[in-house]
């Protein structure tokens, strides 16, 4: 989930911004966290094809009026898209066709789900969030540090990139290519020193700012009308999908 | 009052590298000194000791009386507001205006929507607030790592190159803004031209002290400018040029502000001589070209 979102989050850089000004992005990250887990667990329990393709349109129209936008949304879809397909075609070969397709639209679903959520909400609201809803302050400082230390890496891959490119070093396109696989573990070995040292002096930044373990939502917000109403909304998406599998209606 | 003290401070890395050797400085309250010293001086390393993260070393540290110890370097550091030379270390939070908050709210101090007002005012970027640190320019990064400082109200400040890799307006900005700071700092730093712009007086560091002193001491000293490989003030070698074209100059200018006083002194004796001689003006405004 911090992979997804440091990746989406790279692939286009006003995103935050463009989160928080959605009705989707302005939304009590609680709210959003929950609805969209018990969304995505119901989700993953459909068999019925039938639901799962219910639970797939469901997805498709969150995002879509999420707002957010949906060329940004495919982009990152697509780019986590040959997991689901190779998961996909796993079952496929062995449990026959239609399964196939129902587990690529379940997991679709979930993946799409949670892509709007993490596109749709601002980094530090997303741990926040998660911290509000009781979940332990040293595991959202754990996972916010984590989330800073790979954009760090990515950063640093980025301009390591750059250095390399600028100096001609084109290869790394084919796997036969020695020097371009030397070039490469070099620069991987220099990423873990460049970044060790690197992640020494943010550590120490964090220190001189008084940093200590638990990191706390600046502004309190409450759960509006709005925020429960998404909630519920989603909730009951959930929940009835689930009722309908398990044929408690007729 | 004094803010800080050091005495026969010396620091090696766990590599053998000796970064400080025998260091025994000053600084007093409400004073702006500067760190002197080409690059691998020992400048960053010095500022990083002081603020408890080079431990142990040799000989001692005192900051506003306490003796840094392992122990005491938490409560020492609420005192002291450290600028990285990399304003990508210590940039953190999603945004600009989070990231000036969490220092005060991780210290728990009071008023923080107030302090944060003032740092994003008093570095001249509330209209970054809701930006993404990250994506800002190099100066606008600097802005916004100072504003993240001054919101925690240090006593001291240390300043690690806080000139480097800025163009020349952002660097004449920055320049501006740190000489009209009305607190006490510490610049380390190899640009003796902004130094001499901000500060009163500076320590030459090459891994020990080389020289200490107002800035024209070291400017004029050049066995020491040769040593330690620092380039003179461009305002200065211009100077130096008019002394040898035949327009004597009292006192070597290093700064602005007393190149335009000396500047002034030349062009009333010349204006004098001028007169003296019958002819105005024209040779009055030669000189300022
Ligand atoms: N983490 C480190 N490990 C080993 N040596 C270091 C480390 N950091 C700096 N040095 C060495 O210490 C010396 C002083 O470095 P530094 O304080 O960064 O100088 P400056 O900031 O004046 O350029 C240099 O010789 C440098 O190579
Ligand atoms: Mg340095």
């Amino acid at each position: 989930m911090i992979v997804l979102h440091v990746r989406t989050g790279q692939a286009a850089g006003h995103l935050d911004e463009h989160a928080r000004s959605v009705w989707f992005g302005k939304l009590d990250a609680r709210a959003k966290i929950l609805g969209i887990f018990a969304f995505v667990i119901a989700a993953a329990l459909l068999t019925d094809p039938v639901l799962v393709m219910c639970a797939l349109a469901c997805a498709l129209v969150t995002a879509l009026l999420s707002r957010l936008p949906p060329r940004h949304l495919a982009k990152a879809y697509l780019a986590a898209l040959p997991f689901l397909a190779f998961a996909s075609f796993s079952v496929f070969l062995f449990a026959g066709f239609e399964r196939g397709i129902s587990m690529l639209a379940r997991t679709s679903a979930c993946v799409i789900a949670l892509l709007v959520l993490a596109t749709g909400t601002d980094t530090f609201e997303l741990f926040s969030g998660l911290r509000r809803l009781r979940v332990p302050g040293i595991l959202t400082t754990l996972l916010m540090l984590t989330h800073r230390y790979l954009l760090l890496l990515s950063e640093e891959l980025d301009r390591m990139r750059t250095a390399r490119r600028a100096r001609g070093f084109s290869g790394g396109r084919s796997l036969l290519d020695v020097q371009a696989f030397r070039v490469l573990s070099n620069t991987a070995g220099m990423l873990l020193v460049r970044s060790s040292g690197r992640a020494d002096r943010i550590f120490e930044a964090l220190k001189m700012r008084g940093f200590s373990k638990d990191m706390r939502p600046w502004r309190e917000t409450r759960i509006a009308a709005l925020d429960a109403a998404f909630m519920l909304a989603l909730v009951a998406i959930a929940a009835s999908l689930l009722l309908l599998q398990m044929e408690v209606f007729p | 009052m004094r803010v800080l003290e050091t005495t026969k401070l010396s620091f090696a890395y766990d590599d053998g590298t000796t970064a400080l050797r025998d260091l025994t400085m000053t600084l007093d309250d409400g004073e702006k000194v500067a760190i002197l010293g080409p690059n691998g001086a020992g400048k960053s390393t010095l500022l990083h000791l002081l603020s408890g993260f080079r431990m142990p070393f040799d000989g001692t540290v005192a900051v506003c009386g306490r003796k840094l110890e392992q122990q005491s370097a938490d409560d020492i550091r609420r005192d002291l507001g450290l600028l990285f030379q990399d304003p990508d270390d210590q940039l953190f939070m999603p945004t600009v205006e989070e990231d000036v908050a969490f220092g005060p709210r991780t210290l728990k101090l009071d008023d923080i929507e107030g302090r944060v007002l003032r740092g994003l005012r008093s570095t001249g970027i509330e209209h970054l607030a809701k930006r993404r640190p990250h994506r800002l320019s190099h100066g606008m990064k600097k802005r916004a790592a100072i504003a993240g400082i001054l919101a925690m109200d240090p006593r001291v400040l240390l300043l690690d190159e806080p000139t480097s890799g800025l163009d020349p307006k952002s660097r004449s900005e920055l320049v501006r803004l740190l000489k009209s700071m009305d607190r006490t700092m510490l610049i380390a730093t190899h640009d003796l031209e902004a130094a001499a712009e901000i500060v009163d007086r500076a320590i030459v560091l090459n891994v020990g002290v080389v020289k200490e002193g107002t800035i024209r001491d070291i400017v004029t000293d050049s066995k020491v400018m040769e040593e330690v490989g620092l380039e003179l003030p461009a305002i200065s070698r211009l100077f130096k040029e008019l002394d040898s074209m035949g327009y004597p100059v009292e006192a070597l200018p290093v700064s602005m502000d007393q190149a335009v006083a000396e500047l002034t002194k030349v062009i009333d004796r010349v204006g004098r001589q001028a007169r003296s001689r019958g002819v105005t003006k024209t040779a009055g405004q030669k000189k300022k070209t």
